[in-house]
């Protein structure tokens, strides 16, 4: 699903250049549900937002479902995240005035599907994290948690081939992380492809895979046996 | 552009915005709204100055003789002009390209009966033409032709005000009434607009009065129209001939400026004019400075605006937002606000123009409106002005990086 090659980055700040990733090679296939792990400055968000293509590769090699991903501008960007990718981020980014059912459809618009089946799809999405009931409310009336869910729901309802999150957790305490990272498993027993960022071991553990990165390069990559988040709702 | 969803993405935006819409709107609507005000007031003062002079045909000019201030031609001073039937003749033969109409004057006044009413009226006797001149208008009945003057025909025209005194409930014309004891028959009666006075007068032919009343050919005044394709300086140089044509007539010093007065409506119609453009160009000018004060207010709304939605923009790419659908999505919202606000700023100010409007009627200031033109022309400027003020900061936003937008550690 996702083939990376000897991928550099490197930001300019000021007059020095920051060289945040060193060479990763990197697959995932359909179906994995990976956790990137890494302390801060180790480089996993700047993978996360190149394989996001929020951001681009100053070198290397990317392909998404057999597509490579290169020299892309706005336009084909926007195109292609539409279509590969379903984001969820550490601080919700729900758009504030719009109620939940009107958050999940948002990909939807953008994928042109008319507005009928966008409302439909969008409650189906909802019922799935749970928050039915909730549809009509706006994000301030939603605990952390409910937020979460309804950005994976909206994640979720573009269809996409990946799922990124980066520290889905992160902002929540514990048992509504284990409540999200429950969703997060279930949707991926479903068959989806998933690729959480975290630095929280735990969390990583409730993975199946676990990429460990630090200054800029992999430095472990292995396969683990996966701790399933049920219990501890 | 016209996709449903869109629309409908933008007035959800609306809603949930109101207090932002309120004052990207109010700024719109009120610089509007003033504007419209501003140049309404400058075309009431306009209608207000140009209609104390309406009375009168525009291209006019009076002759009037007075007494000689100085010795000239072996006149002593103080001498007394009198104009006569030859020099009209004389000033009508001598230019007949420039003149359009003209007329004698003969003032005089009467005591008038008719049945057991009476009363006394200044009389004006004068050519046919005279009519054009003065702008007279007949309601009913009809002015006197030339044949009426050539046959001295005792005819009259009598005013509003002279009908009612007179006549009371009954049509005058066709009826006969005495002026100075002699039978007139009365053949039309005008009004004047603006002026109650003049609708106590009389007309009658000149030829008539100067047959009755002692026989003479006395005129006291001589009004004309110039040619109307004239403009100012050609209307000017025509009064000052025939100015030195009347004073070489008369054998008055050419500097005296007391025998001979030559009045000319151009010139006083020119200073009104200039008066006026001035306070044009004022309006002009301080309502395109309240037109600029309204869009940078916009401007700076539509800045914070976007500043504000960077976040939620990063979300949209994210989720997919081409940056062209940014860009509309932000343009449309803000010309949708201003041009919609722009309307009710407008609305605002015709509804008060027609209600207190028609009530203002004094010398200086009347019937206070905008040509919808100029009004349409502002809107569009204003609208095309907030699509500017959105633009840059709208293509911005659009081209952020959807992970600088969401960057929030």
């Amino acid at each position: 699903m996702i083939e990376i090659k000897d991928l550099h980055k490197s930001y300019k700040m000021g007059s020095n250049s920051l060289h945040v990733l060193k060479g990763i090679n990197f697959s995932v296939e359909e179906g994995e549900l990976v956790a990137i792990m890494g302390s801060s400055g180790s480089g996993k968000s700047t993978l996360l937002n190149i394989l996001g293509m929020l951001d681009g590769a100053d070198s290397g090699e990317y392909n998404l479902d057999n597509v490579p991903i290169k020299d892309l501008n706005e336009t084909k960007a926007a195109q292609y995240r539409n279509k590969f990718l379903g984001f969820v981020f550490q601080s919700f980014n729900l758009i504030n005035y719009k109620s939940a059912v009107e958050n999940v459809a948002l990909p939807l618009y953008y994928q042109k599907v008319n507005r009928k089946v966008r409302q439909e799809k969008a409650l189906k999405y909802l019922e799935q994290v749970g928050l039915r009931e909730w549809a009509t409310h706006l994000p301030s009336e939603l605990s952390g948690g409910q937020k979460q869910r309804v950005a994976i729901a909206r994640a979720m309802a573009a269809e996409p081939k990946v799922l990124l999150a980066d520290e889905p957790t992160g902002a929540l305490d514990s048992k509504t992380s284990y409540e999200v990272m429950d969703l997060i498993q279930k949707i991926n027993d479903a068959g989806n492809t998933i690729l959480v960022v975290t630095h929280e071991e735990d969390i990583a553990h409730m993975c199946k895979r676990i990429v460990h990165l630090k200054d800029g390069v992999i430095v472990e990559d292995k396969k683990i046996e996966q701790v399933r988040a049920e219990q501890y709702v | 552009m016209f996709d449903r969803d869109i629309w409908q993405e933008i007035f959800n935006t609306i809603k949930k915005n109101k207090l932002r819409t309120f004052l990207t709107g109010f700024s719109v609507g009120w610089a509007i709204f003033i504007l419209v005000m501003l140049l309404a007031s400058v075309n009431g003062m306009q209608n207000g100055f140009t209609g104390q002079f309406n009375d009168d045909a525009t291209n006019s000019i009076f002759v009037r003789p007075g007494r000689t201030s100085k010795a000239y031609a072996g006149f002593e001073a103080g001498r007394r002009i009198q104009f006569t039937n030859e020099d009209f003749e004389y000033v009508k033969q001598s230019f007949p390209d420039d003149i359009e109409y003209i007329s004698g004057r003969y003032f005089t006044s009467t005591s008038a009966r008719y049945k057991s009413e009476t009363g006394s009226y200044p009389v004006q006797a004068v050519h046919p033409e005279f009519q054009i001149i003065e702008k007279t208008i007949i309601t009913d009945g009809r002015y006197f032709n030339e044949a009426d003057f050539t046959n001295k025909a005792k005819v009259a025209i009598i005013g509003r005000k002279v009908a009612e005194d007179l006549f009371k409930n009954e049509n005058p014309v066709g009826k006969f009434a005495e002026l100075n004891g002699l039978t007139f028959r009365i053949i039309g009666i005008f009004i004047d607009e603006g002026d109650d006075n003049a609708e106590r007068r009389i007309y009658a032919p000149l030829s008539t009065y100067q047959r009755i009343y002692g026989n003479t050919n006395y005129i006291n005044q001589i009004a004309l129209t110039y040619n109307p394709t004239y403009d100012l300086s050609k209307a000017l140089e025509f009064s000052s001939r025939l100015e030195d044509l009347m004073k070489r007539r008369q054998k008055v010093s050419p500097e005296d400026q007391s025998a001979i007065n030559v009045w000319n409506y151009a010139e006083a119609f020119d200073d009104i004019s200039s008066f006026t453009a001035v306070l044009k160009a004022i309006g002009i000018v301080v309502g395109s400075l309240i037109l600029i004060a309204g869009i940078v207010g916009i401007g700076n709304i539509m800045v914070f605006t976007i500043k504000e939605r960077t976040k939620e923009f990063g979300v949209r790419k994210a989720l997919g937002a081409r940056p062209r659908q940014i860009v509309n999505l932000v343009l449309l919202e803000s010309t949708f606000i201003t041009a919609f606000s722009g309307f009710i700023g407008l609305l605002f100010a015709w509804l008060i123009l027609s209600l207190i409007g028609p009530s203002i009627e004094t010398p200086a200031f009347s019937n206070p409106s905008v040509r919808s033109s100029t009004v349409i022309t502002a809107t569009i400027i204003l609208v095309i002005a907030g699509i500017l003020a959105g633009l840059l900061p709208a293509i911005r936003a659009a081209n952020v990086k959807p992970i600088v937008a969401l960057s929030d550690k």
